[in-house]
């Protein structure tokens, strides 16, 4: 689900208190706040080609991750996906 | 002033305010430049600032810095924006930067071309023009011949452009009793979907004519009931976060607390009548930051010689502004014994500096207890609405 997906490069990540953090569109003036998991997701999104690989990154930086953390980023992304701040990779036509 | 030898400002020993690391919002004096001169605009006649404009170059780089930051929006004013020469491309700069904006404009500069600009970029939350009546009798007293019928034109250019416009009109003793028709002129002649209201304060060139504009305790109550009476009729259009209509809401909910007998409504009884400073910060013509726009005098730094962040974070006058919702209105000596301290937010800080000399004590102007003495009306009912008063972003605004 990840490979095919690319953070809008519109979108500001504004941290604001501690690791917490908005995600604003300039384009739509949408502003949707994230936790510090959040934030590790969207940093890792356009490195990252599976869930499996974001759940890694999310397990590597954070402790006592709950087993259900994969779940939670597909949510997360796929609300992102909804909101427009992140899109699909369109292949150009030859 | 009375009582003032006995003043001991106290700070309640909590917490200090969380603060977030970068504002979240801008307001821009672009250009000290007007081609009006109205009597009661705060923005002139300040003897401490120096009336002087910025290069393109000064502007584009403080924004790049914003948007670094992660700034969300400027509101850009002045003086008049749309006077600077420069406007497009300042504009580019700020959607470069990944920001929004909007401009708050007497509207008689704007041209088919920059509106059709500023609807292309996609980014302009609004252009608020000012319109102080139905009419150039009410609206011209105050801003000047000729200007009623530009600021109209201005506002149609706009709409024929699809860029969102909102309205301010500015209550005086010339359009006071003018709030029917400048209400049906504006929301049905216009087609606008709603306007705000506020009145003209005793900041600026307004000092100078204050006996000719500012309202009488009668004016005010009259404004206030027929605001509430045309809100009754236009729901949900007319709104206000300073002035005559939100002091209706705000005084009403006092006055009601006060004849229940209610608790202390959170968050009042101290000094907490502005919370501009949590999430923004002002910047002069000159560049000087401020902590607001009405509050000109105490200047923070400079751009592009101060970082942004460090002001932000840093300023003592900051600090001050910020710890002020713990200061204990019954310190002071005209509120110790006011039977609405409990229910009070001790209203506007930069009323409170031109009234008094001090921004961090009560602003008298719009004290209920002396209103009230002074034989002031506030209406039986209200609407109630989600923004309360002291929830104020942008109370007074230029242009
Ligand atoms: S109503 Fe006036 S006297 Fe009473 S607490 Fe408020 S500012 Fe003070
Ligand atoms: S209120 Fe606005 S239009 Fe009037 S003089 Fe001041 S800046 Fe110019």
């Amino acid at each position: 689900m990840v490979k095919d997906l690319v953070t809008n490069p519109n979108v500001v990540l504004r941290k604001e208190f501690d690791d917490w953090a908005v995600l604003f569109d300039p384009d739509t003036g949408d502003a949707v706040g994230t936790n510090p998991i959040g934030v590790t997701v969207w940093n890792a999104l356009d490195e990252c080609d599976t869930l499996e690989d974001l759940a890694t990154v999310v397990r590597a930086s954070f402790e006592d991750v709950p087993d259900t953390v994969q779940d939670d980023i597909e949510a997360f992304v796929a609300d992102l996906l909804a909101k427009g701040l992140v899109g699909k990779v369109v292949e150009e036509r030859p | 002033m009375e009582g003032q030898d006995e003043f001991q400002p106290a700070v309640l020993p909590q917490e200090a305010p969380r603060v977030m690391r970068t504002p979240r919002g801008l307001d821009i004096a672009l250009t000290a430049r007007c081609n009006l001169r109205c009597s009661y605009c705060y923005f002139f006649d300040n003897e401490v600032v120096q009336y002087e404009d910025l290069p393109t170059e000064e502007w584009l780089r403080f924004f790049e810095e914003c948007g670094r930051l992660g700034v969300m929006d400027l509101t850009l004013a002045g003086g008049e924006p749309f006077l600077r020469e420069d406007l497009h491309e300042l504009i580019q700069g700020i959607v470069e930067n990944r920001m929004r904006f909007s401009l708050l404009s007497n509207g008689s500069q704007i041209t088919a071309e920059t509106a059709s600009f500023l609807a292309a970029t996609g980014r302009c939350s609004h252009v608020q023009v000012s319109v102080d009546g139905g009419d150039a009798e009410a609206h011209d007293a105050a801003r000047g011949e000729g200007s009623f019928e530009r600021a109209v034109e201005g506002i149609r250019t706009l709409q024929r452009a699809d860029v969102n416009v909102a309205v301010r009109v500015t209550i005086h003793k010339h359009n006071v009793h003018r709030l029917e028709e400048t209400t049906r002129f504006l929301l049905e002649d216009l087609g606008l979907p709603g306007f705000s209201t506020n009145s003209a304060g005793y900041l600026g060139s307004c000092q100078q004519h204050s006996s000719g504009l500012l309202l009488t305790v009668e004016e005010r109550s009259e404004a206030m009931e027929a605001l509430v009476r045309l809100e009754r009729a236009y729901p949900n259009r007319i709104s206000a976060t300073a002035g005559p209509l939100a002091e209706a809401r705000m005084w009403r909910e006092m006055v009601d607390a006060r004849a229940a007998g209610a608790p202390p409504i959170p968050g009042r009884g101290c000094l907490s009548g502005c919370g501009c400073h949590a999430t923004k910060l002002a910047v002069r013509s000159d560049g000087r930051y401020i902590v607001c726009g009405l509050l000109q005098d105490d200047t923070l730094g400079r751009i592009n010689e101060d970082a942004l962040q460090d002001v932000w974070l840093e300023s003592s006058t900051l600090a001050t502004f910020r710890s002020r919702h713990r200061v204990p209105l019954r310190t002071f000596p005209e509120c110790r014994t006011c039977e609405y301290v409990d229910y009070c937010t001790g209203n506007c800080p930069a009323l409170a500096l031109s009234l008094t000399g001090d921004a961090q004590r009560p602003s008298p102007d719009a004290c209920l207890r002396r209103f009230l003495e002074q034989g002031g009306r506030i209406p039986e009912t209200v609407v109630e609405t989600a923004v309360r008063p002291d929830a104020d972003r942008s109370r007074r605004t230029p242009s």
